[in-house]
């Protein structure tokens, strides 16, 4: 009887505690710097090095590249760039190998789709994603500038 | 002409009280289970079989989907494993970072088995306290690492992300009020009479079935077994820490419950001691070659999770990728004395010993 | 009410009697709706959530979106179902649930069938819903349902036993089974009221109670965690809603009765705040004993059938026989009460 009286005494107090619940979706939630979300991806600082497509666990990641269209310049600039957020599961490893943190997780993770097909995110739809943008990468696996093999 | 038969019942693959995709095909006399066959499957992914074409680095967000209530513990193994076989050091705030998350990880892990268990018998109010205070650990990853379920944060050689600023603090006072929030959980439920009656003397083994079924962890402890790897063979730092094996005596889901609730306490322990000696600076990643290829030969590894023993078989060709790579679910061997507990058992009794075993589907299957 | 049961029935009585068993209905029905929001706040409070406040101010209007959510919904029956008895059932176990409600006496004067045999008639008709229960478990052709039925008709009839036996301490006191003649019984002070002399009744009716309206620690019809839902598993839509209806006009029907019965009905607690209406001291018993309900919900976990069935045989059964031995030896030594 007395451990029964013990577990009522414990639901009345927390009566009226202090409740836990967010509002969520009314009051959105701030997710810390680190947080891993959709990515956002840069097509100035993109060297087209495909690390990202190669670390990628799920290879969820395609990407094209075209000659510099600035005939001055080497190297070349990003052409296409896909993410199939179908098979994402948003491991941080992109950004962790890019060496020019031309891609970088956000903090926005709400992906819901009615439809598959608009979880094929494209250049346009990740370079426009520029909201909460993480501010500090710390890409430690990344090799040093043109160390890439 | 009145004619009985026994009743065969499927338990699952959907059903409230499987923890996941799991079924159970049982022989039911009235409400007595005369035959208990486990099936799984429904949640194997592979993992095994897809690490062998990924790298090590590439490996990691896989172990964190085994085991996914204790994901930490998994990262660990495997980064272990490679490490000792490629023989780095690791710098001490990343190991200290490392056991500090583990431990963290126990706490949250065997939260998460306390409020589901007490849905099991049927409480309702357990699951929300205990998930209320496991949200204040997974927002403190969420902090450190960026995710809340699948970390990801362990890298061979150190750890991914540095402590945030203010980290160890929040972890010091989330540490603290976890102490009195344990005392509520057991006011709350530890010794409620119809608990006590629901639990006690159900599902009970000796030490010598428990080594025979070669279980581990809480559901070896309950039988009075002193074995617990972070002290029988000390990994990480855990020989620096003053803590206690907590065993139980007689083999019952009573005991396996307080072996869960005493290993909370001792983690809080653990905890205590490991953020009172966190080195105030220094690396946390040591020395690793770029491309992670481990010499040739084969390691076998094993920590303790939350669940029993997690171990890490691992062969490699001395290329990037492991040439095969096995892990020992402590879920998918403690689940093997299932069938032999259940015999005997009615409808309800399923449920407190399968709970009381403590899988995680995601380990089970793999 | 009273006078018109004297008269012969003519179609006015009949007209007013149909107008006041209407307007029970639907004062039953706000209780349910209320009874429902008020039992989801306050767990929700319990376990530092808020509760449903997403529909209406407050959230008030829930479940009246849940009713109207599960009377829109498809009516499905299962294709090996026993279809007669699919559909019986829940109508069965609704109707009784409703009738039991006529004899309750709310005040002094507010009485729908002022009957002698009262109590008699409560567990007379509350039985017929165990039939229900057995039938739906049987006909939805599952065998969880099976299982949950059966399990319902083994600790309901179990639990009417001791039920009616805690009950007969009170009936010798008052030397009647009528409700209004048992609540005169009951002397002006809050001690005087049943529950103290009849300390041991009282715990008996409870947990009997708890147990014969299937409510937590004693949910074993319908255990989630083992039996999915039991004997309601196939039951959707408004076919469900009866079973819901009916269990928590049962809730109404045992909260009324322990008022009445133990707690001094429409009596206040000391005389001098006799300048309250007695409805109201009615209600507010009624509410404390319906929050005790989900209090107890929220904190308890679940019996197993064969410490189920040992309570109630061996704890409640000798208890409630030494309680009638007990009151009878008082009344032979000291005289009656009241």
């Amino acid at each position: 009887m007395k451990g029964m009286m013990k577990g009522l005494g414990v639901t009345l107090k927390s009566l009226g505690a202090k409740k836990v619940t967010h509002a969520y979706p009314d009051v959105p939630i701030q997710m810390p710097d680190r947080f891993r979300g959709i990515q956002y991806v840069s097509e100035e600082k993109c060297i087209v090095c495909n690390q990202c497509a190669r670390i990628c666990p799920t290879e969820c990641i395609t990407l094209t590249g075209k000659p510099n269209p600035d005939p001055e310049k080497k190297g070349k600039v990003l052409d296409t760039f896909d993410i199939n957020f179908e098979i994402c599961i948003l491991c941080d490893l992109c950004t962790e190998v890019c060496p020019t943190e031309a891609i970088v997780m956000t903090n926005n993770f709400e992906l819901a789709a009615y439809s598959r097909d608009e979880l094929f995110k494209d250049l346009k739809w990740l370079g426009d994603n520029t909201e909460n943008i993480r501010q500090d990468n710390n890409n430690i696996g990344a090799p040093q500038r043109g160390g890439a093999k | 002409m009145i004619r009985t038969e026994e009743l065969l019942l499927n338990v699952g693959p959907q059903h409230p009280s499987t923890h996941g995709v799991f079924r159970i095909v049982v022989k039911l006399d009235g409400e007595v289970i005369t035959e208990a066959t486990p099936v799984m499957g429904y949640l194997h992914r592979g993992t095994e079989k897809l690490a062998e074409n990924l790298n090590f680095t590439q490996i990691i967000p896989y172990t964190d989907r085994m085991d996914y209530v204790s994901a930490m513990t998994n990262n660990y193994v495997l980064v272990h494993a490679v490490e000792k076989m490629m023989e780095l050091e690791i710098p001490e705030r990343a190991e200290f970072l490392r056991l500090i998350v583990m431990e963290m990880q126990r706490i949250a892990s065997h939260l998460v088995w306390w409020g589901t268990y007490l849905l099991d018998i049927g409480a309702m109010s357990p699951f929300l306290f205990a998930f209320s205070d496991r949200e204040r650990i997974l927002e403190l990853f969420n902090e450190l690492c960026g995710a809340r379920l699948t970390y990801n944060y362990m890298r061979v050689g150190g750890v991914k992300w540095d402590a945030p600023e203010g980290w160890i603090e929040k972890v010091k006072r989330f540490v603290k009020d976890m102490k009195l929030r344990l005392d509520e959980y057991h006011n709350l439920v530890s010794g409620n009479e119809i608990f006590l009656s629901r639990i006690k003397g159900v599902g009970k083994y000796d030490a010598e079935t428990a080594i025979r079924y070669g279980l581990s962890g809480a559901n070896l402890r309950s039988t009075g077994v002193k074995w617990d790897l972070r002290k029988t063979e000390p990994y990480s730092l855990y020989n620096r820490f003053d803590f206690d094996i907590v065993v139980g005596r007689n083999g019952d889901c009573y005991d396996r419950y307080l072996c869960r609730m005493g290993e909370i306490e001792q983690s809080i322990r653990i905890l205590e001691q490991a953020l009172e000696q966190f080195p105030a600076e220094g690396e946390t990643m040591g020395k690793v070659p770029r491309v992670i290829r481990p010499p040739g030969g084969e390691i076998y590894v094993r920590i303790e999770s939350p669940r029993g023993e997690i171990g890490c078989h691992l062969v490699s060709k001395g290329k990037a990728e492991p040439y095969r790579l096995k892990f020992r679910r402590p879920s998918f061997v403690n689940l093997q004395i299932l069938p032999k507990l259940l015999v005997g058992e009615s409808m309800t009794n399923l449920v407190t010993i399968l709970g009381g075993i403590d899988i995680v589907l995601g380990e089970v299957d793999c | 009410m009273q006078r018109f049961w004297d008269q012969p029935l003519t179609w006015g009585h009949g007209a007013i009697f149909i107008a006041g068993a209407i307007g029970v209905l639907a004062f039953v029905l706000l209780f349910v709706t209320y009874a429902i929001y008020f039992e989801r706040k306050v767990i929700g409070w319990m376990q530092f959530r808020k509760g449903p406040n997403r529909t209406g101010p407050l959230g008030l209007l829930q479940s009246v979106a849940d009713v109207a959510k599960l009377l829109l919904k498809e009516d499905t029956i299962p294709k090996k179902a026993d279809k007669g008895l699919f559909v019986l059932a829940p109508v069965l176990a609704f109707v009784p649930s409703f009738v039991v409600l006529a004899f309750i006496p709310y005040s002094q004067n507010l009485q729908f069938a002022d009957l002698n045999i009262g109590f008699l008639y409560y567990i007379a008709l509350s039985g017929i819903t165990t039939i229900a229960i057995v039938i739906g478990g049987w006909a939805s052709n599952n065998k969880y349902a099976l299982l949950g039925g059966m399990r319902s008709a083994a600790q309901m009839i179990s639990y009417e036993v001791p039920l009616v036996i805690s009950v007969v301490g009170c009936v010798m006191w008052a030397n009647s089974l009528n409700l209004r003649d048992i609540v005169a019984s009951q002397g002006s002070y809050f001690w005087h009221w049943n529950f103290l002399p009849q300390i041991v009744g009282f715990a008996v009716f409870v947990v009997a109670a708890i147990s014969e309206l299937n409510r937590t620690p004693f949910d074993l019809p319908e255990a989630e965690s083992e039996l999915v839902a039991g004997y309601h598993v196939e039951y959707s839509g408004f076919r469900f809603a009866f079973f819901m209806l009916s269990e928590y006009v049962y809730v109404y029907a045992i909260a009324c009765l322990t008022t009445l019965l133990f707690l001094g009905g429409w009596n206040p607690p000391i005389p001098q705040l006799d300048f309250i209406p007695g409805i109201i001291w009615f209600f507010l018993k009624f509410a404390v004993i319906v929050f005790c309900l989900f209090w107890i919900r929220a904190t308890f976990p679940r019996l197993r059938v064969d410490q189920l069935m040992g309570l109630a045989w061996k704890v409640l059964l000798p208890l409630a026989i030494l309680n009638i031995f007990i009151t009878a030896a008082y009344i032979e030594l000291w005289g009656m009460g009241g």
